[in-house]
């Protein structure tokens, strides 16, 4: 092979993800931010806008409340799916009795539709005729005058244990695979020098495991920002605004108020406040944890 | 002067011989037309057509075929759910695409539409008499949701196909139960019958609202039960409901007379604090409840008493409906007994409307007609086991006779008799969207109907002072 076919080489391997990446992702990424530099009336883009379309968008406090939503689901729903997630990993890392049952039924909730998880919980907690609403929760009075996902207070919490019941068993899945890819050589070293089994886990694993929990926990830091369906289904964005996230929030203002360039200028924002914080993710994890 | 007799006889003769040729061709016009003379030019055309999907629509669906033998212009008749088919086809009027000849609209989606200039009035296919067909016989047509739905600026953007409506809809075994009409005019001091008015339809929702524990109809109670369920989600059409149900019935409403914002209107504010009331005797998850769940909770047993649309009711009163099957009965909407002369109903009546991007009007208009057509309608209804009628005269059909529905259809004429298009506004889905969240705080207590309203007026005027499609 000569040496200039050797340089392009790679490059011609990387060519048709590339390719699909630029027409999937960066093409309607750059139209999303020409729309939002344009009066796009039902659909039909104008005149340019300036910063009109978020200017609009910062003083409409339903963005912020969005957001704030966001930050709160995030909060509830991401810790408790990583702790889970890699406690029973852990568990499923001891030979645990029935792992070969228990390994593909933790594939189930992950593989179900967003949607269906959404009619499943509707069908269990929908005030009044939902399974586990009207058999317990109601006749044992545990909500009184409210149901789970009308109370103001609880439906997000509930949304978001909706969620990492649907998105624990993926964690435990990958940080099971992860920790069967540990090599065994340094837990030997770490035995014959008296470690003890927390030391090992603070010292060895958390160490090994770092540039997959970091990778593992970004994507479902970004997935978890994107929640959609199930809170579709469930709430609607209710009580109020109180579980309307940015997904919801820009769904409507795209397909229903055909605010295509506010929803635009939204997206652009979102991705650029992704960008940086996926930035700073990535660089504190290189330094910090010697991930990447 | 015998001359000018003779021209005056002339003339008179020949006046009575046109008159005559001009009736006798159009008697025989009226006589010959039909659908497969006028689709001849345009056999083998093939027109797409976006509609709904609910039980009414999957029998036109088996109807279609019988257009496309008579007429050989092949129809694409695509039925989506509700989002869809106002996401899809709205998507593709505003974005100039005209994937589709004719797209099935509700009401409140006018606005928006008309002001972006996506629709295209049919006047000028109505005056075309080869194409017209003269016995369609658009004055049978239920007003006056036709009238309001299907016209703006003097001009006409379609025809009238669904005619959704809500209903008054309660449990009959429990409002003749013996023991409960006793009781009730024992403590409310008239007969308890399905309510007439918005203040009936209080008391019997207080009525039957019980604990568990508590007896209802000689039962003893495992669970609550509630005197009332209405659609609370955010969305959906919570809103328009308070609107159309609610505050016009207090001669309130969105608009003043020039399309003016008039949210915080005391009117409005009476109204919405006696929606929210109403709540109190509603199940505790009424605020997730959308307009499918409603249907669910009063086939499911535990409430009294509901206003909803009435072909969800189609989908719960049948023989294999479940337990609850049979012993219900309906009404039209109640009135506010202060204020009859204000009455209103809620409803949605829909149009199919021609898309200003197709290009093929002709044969796609043709189809419109052949929807409307009494005919077409009588079959509609004969095959799905009766409906919700566009046209006055499919009340009189045999199937829709049939005693055990009498009472829903009843209602539904009754509820028809007061159910107006949404006005055209081009910030319908705003104010929805504005006002959605903001009534629902109010059923769950969070926010008094005053404050809501208010906020809903700031908001609202400023996103317009005259609110309504100018022609």
């Amino acid at each position: 092979m000569k040496p200039l076919e050797n340089r392009w080489y790679p490059y011609a391997l990387l060519a048709p993800a590339f390719l699909v990446l630029v027409v999937v992702s960066l093409v309607p990424f750059l139209f999303a931010m020409y729309l939002s530099f344009h009066q796009v009336n039902f659909g039909r883009i104008g005149d340019f806008a300036g910063w009109s379309n978020y200017s609009r968008l910062l003083d409409n406090e339903r963005t912020w409340n969005s957001l704030w939503v966001a930050v709160k689901f995030i909060l509830i729903a991401f810790p408790l799916q990583f702790i889970l997630g890699l406690g029973g990993a852990l568990l499923l890392n001891k030979r645990v009795w029935g792992r070969s049952v228990i390994l593909p039924l933790l594939f189930i909730p992950t593989m179900m539709a967003p949607i269906v998880v959404g009619l499943v919980w509707k069908v269990m907690f929908a005030g009044s005729w939902g399974l586990l609403s009207y058999n317990i929760v109601e006749r044992f009075g545990l909500l009184p005058g409210t149901s789970v996902f009308s109370s103001p207070d609880y439906a997000l919490i509930a949304l978001a244990l909706v969620d990492v019941w649907q998105w624990t068993p993926f964690m435990m899945l990958a940080f099971f695979a992860g920790l069967q890819a540990l090599p065994v050589s340094p837990y030997r070293a770490a035995a014959v020098d008296g470690a003890t089994p927390m030391q090992m886990f603070f010292r060895l694993t958390l160490p090994l495991m770092a540039p997959l929990m970091v990778v593992i926990g970004m994507l479902r830091f970004i997935d978890a920002f994107k929640v959609f369906d199930t809170i579709y289904t469930l709430t609607a964005g209710g009580p109020g605004t109180s579980t309307e996230v940015p997904s919801l929030f820009a769904y409507r203002m795209s397909f229903e108020q055909w605010r295509i360039g506010e929803s635009a200028a939204f997206a652009v924002l979102v991705w650029i406040g992704f960008f940086i914080l996926c930035s700073l993710f990535y660089h504190v994890a290189k330094k910090k944890l010697n991930a990447f | 002067m015998t001359m000018h007799k003779a021209k005056s006889k002339a003339m008179l003769a020949g006046l009575i011989a046109t008159a005559t040729a001009f009736c006798y061709s159009a008697a025989l016009q009226a006589q010959q037309w039909s659908y497969a003379e006028a689709a001849k030019p345009y056999a083998g055309t093939t027109i797409r057509v976006l509609d709904e999907i609910t039980p009414l629509q999957e029998t036109m669906r088996r109807l279609v075929p019988e257009f496309v033998e008579e007429t050989g212009i092949q129809v694409e008749y695509e039925l989506l759910s509700h989002g869809d088919v106002i996401n899809r086809g709205q998507a593709d009027l505003f974005s100039g695409r005209g994937h589709y000849d004719a797209i099935m609209l509700h009401g409140l989606q006018l606005g928006p539409l008309l002001a972006a200039r996506v629709l295209q009035p049919i006047d000028g296919l109505k005056t075309n008499s080869t194409l017209t067909n003269p016995d369609l016989g658009l004055d049978d047509l239920i007003e006056p949701a036709n009238e309001s739905l299907v016209n703006h600026g003097g001009s006409q953007y379609g025809f009238l196909t669904w005619n959704y409506n809500q209903i008054y809809w309660a449990r009959a075994d429990l409002l003749n139960h013996p023991d409960e009409k006793a009781a009730f005019e024992a403590r409310y001091g008239y007969p308890l019958a399905p309510a007439e008015t918005m203040q009936q339809m209080r008391d019997i929702a207080e009525f039957f609202t019980r604990k568990s524990g508590e007896a209802l109809a000689g039962e003893t109670l495992r669970n609550d039960f509630y005197g009332i369920v209405l659609e609370g989600i955010p969305g959906g059409t919570t809103f328009t409901t308070v609107w159309e149900v609610f505050m016009n019935n207090w001669g309130g409403g969105v608009f003043d007379a020039n399309g003016k914002p008039q949210l915080d209107a005391p009117e409005n504010i009476a109204a919405v604090q006696f929606w929210a009331d109403l709540w109190k005797f509603a199940p505790p998850g009424q605020a997730e409840y959308s307009l499918i769940d409603v249907p669910t909770v009063m086939g499911n047993g535990i409430a009294a008493q509901s206003i909803a649309f009435s072909d969800f009711v189609l989908g719960v009163d049948r023989p294999d409906g479940g337990t609850y099957a049979g012993q219900f009965v309906y009404g039209g909407i109640p009135a506010n007994a202060d204020l009859l002369d204000a009455r209103s109903a809620g409803g949605e009546p829909s149009l199919m409307a021609l898309s200003s991007h197709s290009k093929k009007p002709e044969a796609t208009y043709l189809f419109m007609q052949w929807m409307v057509d009494k005919q077409t309608q009588a079959k509609l209804l004969e095959m799905g086991g009766g409906g919700v009628p566009i046209r006055r005269s499919s009340f009189d059909l045999d199937v829709m006779r049939e005693a055990e529905r009498q009472s829903l259809y009843k209602a539904m004429a009754a509820s028809l008799e007061h159910v107006q298009a949404k006005p055209k506004t081009p910030n319908f889905f705003d104010i929805d969207n504005i006002m959605g969240p903001l009534v629902q705080q109010v059923g769950i207590g969070r926010l008094s109907a005053e404050d809501a309203l208010k906020e809903g007026q700031r908001q609202v005027s400023s996103l317009c002072s005259s609110c309504l499609l100018t022609d």
